[in-house]
């Protein structure tokens, strides 16, 4: 049923994409000059658009007929689309492994363009190479980088007359008084089950990789587990910052929504999230001001890790019907220009070092990490499936709800991890 | 509703009158039936083939694995509790939307005066698409929700709480389609002849006896589709779930159809997706079957 119901948009969208087609190569034998027309399907609701009439300003004469959808709607179209040879040209493609549309599952059947000839590829920091590339090759164009830390509401936190934590003794006696003081430290919801990573992630990146920065490669080579290794403490510490007060009742039953409004309302000091929702909360309350720093997992700051990871980028169909426009477009998304219009319409952190983007002021302290190459990307981006890290979100969401054990988990995304791609 | 009504009656007094009729050729059903091979036979048999699979849904190099994703099932807690959340809700919504439902028509049935509105109130949440229902309750339940401010103190996390969460589910369901199963049931009500009733008075009987002597038997026919149509409902139900708790927390409320929808469109896993679409498929079937087969002789027996 639920099937079919996708299948309709998904053959809707393929049904317009070719008559796009068919109707650029008309045009095309009409004027007799190069075909003008670039097809794109994307994700980036709210900052294509921006893109693309900047795009076709620079080069006229030019037309773009793009696509946006949501997420999980995107992955099935775009899958279905390539492996029946309707796929537009330019299309979202996600970092590393670990999602259906992501550049690894999508390069390895041959469905993208090798990008390694661009100048832009040899430019990209390590970081962000590692995560587009397949076997060497650079598949995808990554412009934006997000990160994870705890976000304050500075009007909140100085209502409470408290100070944001710097240590994790800090923050556990942060937790303390602003429960006390009827106001609790960070929102959490997590009936959105994706939420429910950014924490562990927070916590993760210091507790695990600050110890140890290779640790991917070891558990990918098999020396390493999840349940042998420091995970479990930045499990732990998720769960004694639970006990510690740190959220505001009930998580399970609040939405991604409902913890916004509780962060961007002061009913909570901060959230833990990505930088992306400073943009949410001013939306809630324009004349709040939002600061983000690192979430504090030992007590000695200067070893601090913030997860960092580049955003969704764009790959390039390996049949892509007008190859050359969409080279040119993914050298525009790449070109200091288009980088600056799309990072400062998501709020995100340019890529590539020359990009001029004027960034959020709350997120100083992220634009350091990144700088001091202080970041680890986020821990899902070099599993090897996606059901890792759906084990690992339902998995948080039991042991919230005392179904499971931390040590299950983990045990669980061991078992996932295991069985490759 | 008037159509539905006549044939409630045509099919409870069968023997009032049969026109005899010159059966049609079977041919006549040919178009019909070559057009749903194309659109609904066709496209299944390919695609159960699929369930044999371990297609991701992008590679075209697929190999066949005969029955592994069926035995991987058997193995797969989630599955499995998913298979009993999914008869728990089925079973769960088919009693009580449609106990809810009869004592609602019976209501309605009566001669109080506001019976017209109130038939057009309580069937008024069907008309809604269900996505926007469940989206309306998620808030209504939410930690911070109208239910908790009006219950206060006994204020619980409703979808939260994994021992509640799928008791949620099923009052939403219920809450939405009780009034649909109102209106089927007063469309047999009204179909049985008022002399019966005036002639079950006069020999005095109350209105208990009434109700199972001759309400319930004359009502069978609407009793079958009521139960068929919840039961159906129940088992393949989806759109409520995800959008009240995606299957959570954790997989305490995930059905098969979730589980469908997870394995193929978050996991790639359309193999073993299409394998658990084919069990619900075998379950609709049977249960369906024998839920006809039981009320139709009830029915013949009844009339």
């Amino acid at each position: 049923m639920t099937i079919m119901k996708k299948s309709i948009p998904v053959g809707l969208a393929a049904v317009l994409l070719t008559a796009a087609c068919s109707s650029g190569t008309n045009a095309n034998s009409d004027s007799g000059g190069d075909n003008k027309t670039l097809t794109l399907a994307s994700v980036d609701q709210g900052s294509i658009e921006d893109v693309v009439k900047a795009f076709e300003a620079a080069n006229p004469g030019v037309k773009v007929n793009f696509t946006t959808s949501g997420a999980d709607q995107y992955q099935a179209q775009i899958r279905t689309q390539l492996s029946s040879g309707t796929a537009p040209d330019v299309m979202t493609v996600w970092p590393g492994n670990g999602n259906p549309g992501a550049t690894y599952v999508l390069a390895k059947p041959g469905y993208l363009l090798d990008l390694s000839d661009q100048p832009w590829a040899a430019k990209l920091p390590d970081s962000f190479k590692s995560v587009a590339q397949y076997d060497g090759k650079t598949y995808n164009a990554l412009f934006g980088l997000n990160g994870i830390g705890a976000v304050y509401n500075d009007d909140a936190l100085a209502k409470s007359g408290l100070k944001a934590p710097t240590t994790w003794s800090q923050l556990l006696t942060f937790c303390r008084d602003a429960a006390a003081k009827g106001t609790p430290a960070y929102a959490l919801g997590i009936q959105d089950n994706w939420v429910t990573q950014l924490v562990l992630y927070g916590l993760a990146a210091t507790v695990v990789f600050g110890q140890d920065r290779d640790f991917n490669t070891k558990l990918a080579g098999g020396q390493a587990t999840f349940a042998g290794s420091a995970w479990t403490q930045a499990m732990a510490k998720y769960q004694d910052m639970s006990k510690a007060g740190c959220f505001q009742e009930n998580p399970l039953g609040t939405s991604y929504e409902a913890s916004q409004t509780l962060a961007a309302t002061g009913r909570t000091l901060g959230i833990v999230q990505g930088n992306w929702i400073i943009s949410l909360l001013k939306g809630k309350n324009p004349s709040g001001k939002f600061t983000m720093t690192a979430l504090p997992a030992t007590d000695d700051p200067a070893t601090f890790l913030m997860p960092a990871a580049a955003g969704a980028g764009y790959g390039v169909n390996a049949k892509a019907k007008n190859k050359e426009l969409a080279l040119e477009f993914i050298t525009f998304v790449m070109s200091p220009a288009g980088m600056k219009l799309f990072n400062e319409k998501q709020g995100s952190l340019p890529t590539l070092p020359d990009a001029g983007t004027t960034v959020d002021p709350g997120l100083t302290e992220l634009t350091t990490f990144v700088r001091e190459n202080r970041t680890v990307p986020f821990m899902d981006q070099l599993w090897p499936n996606a059901k890792v890290q759906q084990t690992m979100l339902s998995g948080l969401q039991e042991v919230f709800s005392n179904q499971a054990t931390a040590d299950a988990v983990l045990k669980d995304m061991d078992a996932e991890y295991k069985k490759g791609e | 509703m008037k159509r539905f009504s006549q044939w409630v009656l045509v099919t409870s007094v069968p023997k009032v009158r049969r026109r005899s009729r010159v059966t049609p050729p079977w041919w006549f059903t040919l178009p019909a039936l070559l057009l749903f091979a194309f659109v609904v036979l066709v496209p299944s048999a390919r695609g159960v083939y699929y369930a044999f699979t371990d297609w991701d849904g992008l590679d075209p190099e697929l190999a066949f694995v005969g029955l592994r994703n069926f035995t991987d099932m058997l193995n797969d807690g989630d599955a499995l509790q998913a298979v009993w959340h999914t008869l728990l809700i089925a079973v769960a919504i088919t009693v009580i939307q449609n106990g809810i439902g009869l004592l609602l028509a019976l209501g309605v049935n009566s001669t109080i005066k506001t019976r017209n509105f109130l038939r057009v109130l309580l069937f008024a949440p069907a008309v809604v698409t269900p996505i926007v229902t469940a989206y309306l309750w998620r808030n209504l339940l939410g930690p911070d929700g109208a239910v908790n401010a009006v219950l206060g103190p006994w204020g619980r996390d409703w979808l939260g709480d994994p021992d509640l969460a799928l008791w949620m589910v099923v009052l939403v369901v219920v809450w939405q389609f009780a009034g649909y199963s109102m209106v089927i049931f007063l469309a047999g009500l009204q179909s049985i002849p008022r002399e019966i009733y005036e002639a079950a008075a006069i020999d005095g009987t109350g209105p208990v006896r009434r109700f199972w002597s001759i309400v319930r038997p004359l009502l069978a026919p609407a009793i079958t589709i009521n139960l068929m149509l919840s039961i159906i409902g129940g088992i393949k139900l989806f759109d409520q779930v995800y959008a009240l708790t995606g299957g959570g927390p954790g997989h305490a409320t995930d059905t098969i159809s979730t589980l469908i929808y997870k394995d193929a469109f978050t996991l790639g896993e359309f193999g073993y997706s299409i394998a658990l679409a084919v069990v619900l498929t075998v379950i609709v079937a049977i249960v369906s079957a024998g839920q006809f087969a039981v009320l139709s002789r009830n029915e013949r027996a009844a009339s």
